[in-house]
């Protein structure tokens, strides 16, 4: 876990009490050290106007306004990362608030381990000092597009560099084979599952010790592709 | 213009039918009212007939007793006029009569009348048998000249005015039903909706507008009735929320601060898993009843179903699926460009809750599979789980309506929305869903035309 996201400033809004008070203790309890809340939208721009927080959690339905009104509010004061926490689920809300450039969109109730882990993942999206990865057979400089191995340096292409960016934004996690291709060749990329294997295997080829039995480039079959990062 | 022609044809043979009736009583009305004037004035007193009779019992010389007894009973005079005009003998004629007539005046009488009478003359070798009935008794026509052309041109002229009526009534038939059944038919549309509980609108002018009025009043009713009831639903379960919430976090914060082995562990678990059920049925409660009042827009979308089967699985999986379940995806390789126009976020709900299903059925553990088939005309989803199953009888009882659907007044409130959403979803797309007795786990087959 990158601990540094635990340092961040987390304010949270709810006109609801008591669900603040659980939110900011189950946050507390994953490591969070610095949390404000707010129970109207003056409060929150209050807040921010004093310190601006690294990210914000909104509710939808406030006293003095509504959630979405309050995030383009905030984003005129900074641009930060902001997650909506809601107990409307319709589905026009939920483009509302990914449509205006939300982070993330939680439905109420959660579990809390889902809010953790999503507010963690927006946090290291955002913020985490991401040039340089690690995995087991050597480091990855985005930055650079290189791969650096004890005893070489190896450059990246465009489209590895591609392929290593969206799997280590998703480090973990698996990966279709449609939204790399995606991410690769665009939209409609229907057919480039053999121009994917390719790119795979030369990535392989650079990153791992032994490319024909990889440990961080991983196949999901019938799925797609995860990475196994160290950190 | 089908359903018209059907309308015609079927309603045609019973108005033929029913003309055919009318014309029986016409004559069935003619006869009985002129029965009783034919049956006297054309029987055996009529002109023709007594003529007959008095020509034979007279003769220039005189008149029979029997003769003028006839006369007598139908009120009736007599004279006998020789071959010089004069009069040979008269019977009950009225005096002024005059004694000779000219051979202009038999021209003018022997077609019509005799000083008003209406008369009928006899003629034999001595003179004229002339009969004067009583004044207004008979209408003669005295000029009956009729022109042979026009005669023969009347078969010709009856038949095509026959005709040319019966395709004036057909055609006028015609278009009153066609104008008939073009109104009725939105207003049957129009009832056959308020019937589902759908909205309606009907536009009729004429005389069916009070009726179209009173379908559209209903079908405003209905519809604010299911605006109501969706957004009660809506709401409910938008306040149901942050309070469950609440229990979720703090039931997980208490089982995170007590020993696993404790019973406030266990019972903590109990609550949030309890909790996780009612935040599962108010989202689908919700989705069910937008989706049975036409409330959800379905936002349609040409989506490539492999790409969406391999979405949906990896999310499922990065979400966490706890190690003694598996979720594979078996897609076959035709199956794999197969496009259906489709909801995604539904499809997608559907497809969690046929996963969350076998999950909670099975807590031991199982395999899920998902296959993806392509089928003569669309595609097959099939959703199965090798695990406990359902045995036969619990299989009858989801085949029964659903409480959602049911007005009996013993709620069976066995099940949840689950299965109840992904039929919904389906049909929504005009699929198909089917849950086969299979040996092993519990199967459930989705199908779509393409």
């Amino acid at each position: 876990m990158d601990t540094f996201i635990f340092t961040k400033k987390l304010l949270i809004v709810d006109d609801e009490p008591e669900l603040l008070a659980m939110v900011k203790s189950i946050l507390e309890e994953a490591g969070f050290t610095n949390i404000v809340t707010a129970g109207s939208v003056s409060d929150a721009l209050t807040i921010c106007h004093l310190t601006l927080p690294d990210m914000a959690l909104l509710d939808v339905m406030l006293p003095d306004g509504d959630g979405f009104e309050l995030y383009e509010k905030i984003n005129k004061i900074a641009r930060i990362p902001m997650i909506f926490l809601t107990a409307k689920d319709a589905s026009d809300d939920k483009l509302t608030g990914l449509g205006l450039g939300a982070d993330d969109y939680i439905v109420k109730p959660f579990l809390p381990q889902e809010l953790i882990l999503r507010v963690c993942a927006v946090l290291r999206r955002c913020y985490k000092d991401n040039s340089v990865l690690s995995l087991d057979g050597c480091n990855i400089d985005f930055e650079r597009a290189e791969v650096i191995k004890e005893s070489e340096t190896l450059p990246l292409t465009a489209k590895e560099h591609a392929l290593l960016k969206i799997l280590a934004d998703n480090s973990g996690k698996i990966v279709t084979v449609d939204n790399l291709c995606e991410a690769l060749w665009g939209d409609n990329p229907f057919g480039y599952e053999n121009s994917l294997n390719a790119h795979v295997r030369r990535v392989r080829e650079k990153i791992e010790i032994n490319p024909s039995s990889p440990t961080s480039l991983i196949t999901v079959k019938g799925l797609g592709y995860k990475l196994i990062t160290r950190n | 213009m089908k359903s018209y022609l059907n309308f015609l044809s079927k309603r045609l043979s019973s108005l033929i039918i029913r003309i055919c009736l009318l014309l029986l009583l016409n004559i069935i009305v003619y006869v009985i009212t002129f029965y009783g004037v034919i049956s006297k004035d054309y029987g055996v007193t009529s002109p023709r007939n007594t003529l007959a009779f008095i020509s034979e019992n007279s003769s220039i010389s005189g008149i029979s007793s029997s003769a003028k007894e006839q006369l007598d009973a139908i009120n009736v005079w007599a004279i006998f006029i020789d071959n010089n005009g004069n009069v040979a003998w008269n019977y009950a004629a009225p005096s002024e009569l005059p004694d000779k007539f000219s051979i202009n005046d038999v021209a003018i009488f022997s077609k019509g009348y005799l000083l008003d009478y209406p008369v009928f003359v006899d003629t034999n070798d001595d003179g004229l048998l002339l009969l004067g009935y009583p004044k207004d008794s008979y209408f003669k026509l005295s000029n009956n000249a009729f022109s042979i052309n026009a005669i023969r041109k009347l078969p010709v002229f009856f038949v095509a005015i026959l005709i040319l009526d019966a395709f004036i009534v057909l055609l006028l038939y015609y278009r009153s039903k066609k104008r008939m059944v073009s109104n009725i038919e939105p207003i049957l549309d129009g009832i056959e909706s308020l019937s589902k509980g759908q909205p309606a609108v009907v536009k009729v002018g004429g005389d069916l507008e009070e009726i179209s009025d009173g379908i559209n009043k209903a079908s405003q009713i209905i519809s604010r009735q299911n605006i109501a009831r969706a957004n009660w639903i809506a709401g409910v379960s938008h306040d149901i929320r942050t309070p469950l919430a609440i229990i979720l976090g703090y039931a997980d914060k208490i089982k995170s601060h007590c020993d696993a082995d404790s019973d406030f562990y266990k019972y903590s678990k109990i609550i949030g898993h309890n909790s996780f059920k009612i935040k599962n049925l108010v989202s689908d409660l919700n989705v069910v009843s937008k989706l049975q009042y036409d409330m959800q827009p379905l936002n349609m979308e040409t989506t490539r179903m492999s790409k969406l089967l391999r979405t949906f699985v990896a999310d499922r999986i990065n979400e966490g699926l706890e190690d003694k379940y598996t979720l594979t995806l078996n897609i076959a390789e035709e199956a794999e460009p197969l496009s259906l126009n489709c909801d995604s976020r539904l499809i997608n709900r559907a497809l969690s809750n046929l996963v969350n299903n076998s999950i909670s059925h099975n807590p031991e553990g199982c395999n899920i599979n998902i296959d993806l088939m392509s089928t003569e005309d669309g595609l097959k989803l099939v959703i199965r789980d090798d695990g406990v199953g359902v045995t036969e009888d619990q299989q009858k009882i989801m085949q029964k309506p659903h409480y959602m659907d049911s007005l009996d007044d013993k709620l069976d409130l066995r099940h949840g929305l689950g299965t109840i959403i992904v039929k919904e979803i389906v049909q929504a797309h005009g699929g198909k869903v089917e849950t086969p007795v299979v040996d092993n786990g519990y199967t459930t087959l989705l199908s779509f035309n393409l």
